[in-house]
């Protein structure tokens, strides 16, 4: 249902001598996403996660290579259409807004301002605190609270195709069980096309397949148990104690 | 008694479809129009005749007094000056507002004068709102000036709009506090084309454990200009905060100078001022879910200036 064909991304950067030139940050990426499955996309800090995230949702231009959505081409689409076509993506790093609530971004996002429609809404996504839903969108919420609410808005937009980037940062650890079983059954139920970002063991073994990047390439598709091995190659401190005589886990 | 030019501003003012209920005050083209008073409210025109004085009995709750003013008359310059004494432990709530209509090439203007005493532990909300409008090439001017007086205990919260169509406006906000008392200002203001808007701000916490929050929020469009100026001066131990945001659109300009001045070694005092265009990740969020660039900047303008 999504196609990445040799896309790439770079810009323009300055060495140390003042002098500019071409970085890649995403290298020639691809890779056929199918309809209704669950992807799990990993690796290093800065090896291109979240820019290929803005490659698909269009708020990265496209330096080279194609985007086809349920064959048709959105390499040039802007991100409204994007959205409108049933893309959306829940950010690392969600806005924060001064004089917007979490009501009002929901009512955006499921189109309605219907009270029963939008209670319902917070059920399917597990906020249980009604008082929640007037909650200001601004930088006085948590972490954690600002990625629950981003991630109730992607839900609430019914997206054929949703992304979400790291959604557990912030989040509690008794929570993460409930976030993975949430998006698996939003999977299940409405058939929605998952790609989740992250370095949780939790949302890589839910997922039915691994991409795993290294320096904006695709390094790695496939099972959690194919994987391991090169996620312990890559230092990730998720999947190994860090002793002392491991200090690369620290960078 | 109203046509319907008068309802029209009544409703961008004071959101009022008709006469009000309660007391109010309505004042058009510089005269009185209409006026009611009630058991607990007397309003009557003070003694130089230049404006109103607005008294709540003590212990007064849940009522309300409306008092618009509105201005369709070419080359007036209307000029008011009232007052409110707002008697202890009363709670009430005024809505002012002034609406001008604008149909000639002549100038038109309101310059209000308010002054609050608010008694002890009494509390007030002020909703104050300006809006110009017709297809006069007139210039629409208006100088709000605002006095508060906290007694001890005392409660103020002010919200003064200025919503679109005025092309000159300085506004002068000022206030004394006593022990314990507490006010609230939240002043919104949005300008475009060649309009331009001063607002001058001084607080002065004089009381132990007064409080103090102003709150500006200014969107500017157009080659449109507004300055901000804020001082909070604290003779007490006590808690000031000065919070300005302004959204620069277009070739709009603007100067916030936020002051704080201590004069007391327990005085709290502290701002925080922002000028910029509108966030980009604010754009892109509400995009990402659907919304054109321009039903994105409208959304989060409104957010900004409506609450
Ligand atoms: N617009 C940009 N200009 C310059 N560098 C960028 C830009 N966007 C991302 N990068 C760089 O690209 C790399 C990948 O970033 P990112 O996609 O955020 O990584 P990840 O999400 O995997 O942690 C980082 O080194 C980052 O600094
Ligand atoms: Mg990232």
């Amino acid at each position: 249902m999504l196609k990445l064909k040799k896309l790439s991304y770079s810009v323009t950067d300055t060495n140390a001598n003042n002098e500019t030139f071409r970085r890649n940050i995403i290298s020639n990426f691809n890779f056929n996403f199918d309809g209704g499955r669950f992807y799990a996309i990993t690796g290093p800090n800065g090896s291109g996660k979240t820019t290929l995230a803005k490659l698909i949702m269009g708020i990265n231009p496209v330096t080279t290579g194609s985007i086809i959505f349920q064959d048709k081409e959105i390499t040039s689409l802007s991100i409204t259409e994007r959205a409108k076509a049933g893309i959306a993506y829940s950010f690392q790093h969600p806005a924060r807004f001064k004089g917007i609530t979490f009501r009002e971004l929901l009512s955006i996002a499921a189109n309605t301002e219907d009270e029963t429609k939008l209670l319902a809404l917070i059920r399917r996504v597990g906020i249980c605190s009604l008082s929640f839903l007037d909650k200001p969108v601004d930088s006085k919420l948590s972490g954690g609270e600002i990625k629950k609410i981003e991630l109730a808005t992607t839900i609430a937009l019914n997206p054929k195709l949703a992304i979400y980037d790291e959604p557990d940062t912030g989040i509690d650890l008794w929570t993460i069980g409930p976030m993975v079983r949430l998006l698996k059954k939003e999977q299940k139920q409405h058939e929605t096309t998952t790609l989740v970002i992250s370095h949780n063991r939790a949302f890589l073994e839910a997922a039915d397949i691994i991409l795993l990047m290294n320096k904006g390439k695709l390094i790695y598709t496939g099972n959690l148990t194919g994987a391991l091995p090169l996620l312990t190659d890559l230092s990730m401190c998720n999947y190994k104690e860090c002793g002392e005589e491991n200090v690369r886990c620290f960078r | 008694m109203l046509d319907a030019l008068d309802r029209e501003l009544l409703k961008a003012v004071a959101g009022l479809e008709d006469i009000p209920k309660g007391a109010y005050n309505i004042r058009k083209n510089g005269k009185l129009l209409v006026r009611e008073t009630s058991a607990n409210i007397n309003i009557e025109t003070n003694a130089e005749a230049t404006g109103i004085i607005v008294t709540i009995k003590p212990a007064t709750r849940n009522e309300s007094v409306h008092i618009p003013v509105i201005l369709s008359q070419a080359g007036l310059y209307d000029v008011v000056q009232n007052t409110f004494i707002i008697g202890e432990d009363a709670d009430i709530t005024i809505i002012a507002g002034c609406g001008i209509h604008c149909g000639t090439s002549r100038s038109e203007g309101h310059a209000g004068i308010h002054e609050f005493r608010v008694g002890k532990k009494a509390r007030v909300k002020y909703v104050e709102k300006h809006f110009a409008t017709g297809p006069g090439k007139g210039k629409r001017a208006l100088n709000p000036t605002t006095k508060i007086f906290l007694d001890e205990g005392a409660q103020a919260e002010m919200e003064l709009t200025q919503i679109g169509g005025i092309d000159k406006a300085t506004r002068l906000n000022e206030a004394k506090l006593d022990a314990r008392s507490l006010l609230l200002i939240t002043e919104r203001v949005l300008t475009d084309g060649n309009q331009s808007a001063v607002s001058k701000n001084l607080i002065t916490l004089s009381g132990t454990d007064s409080r103090a929050d102003m709150i500006s929020r200014s969107v500017i469009k157009g080659n449109s200009k507004q300055n901000f100026y804020a001082t909070i001066e604290a003779l007490a131990k006590c808690f000031g905060h000065i919070e300005c945001d302004a959204i620069i659109m277009d070739n709009g300009t603007n100067e916030t100078v936020p002051s704080l001045k201590a004069k007391h070694p327990d005085a709290e005092l502290t701002h925080e001022a922002s000028i910029g265009k509108i966030a980009s990740d604010q754009l892109i969020k509400l995009m990402s879910m659907g919304l054109t660039y321009d039903e994105a900047v409208n959304r989060i303008i409104q957010g900004f200036l409506m609450k």
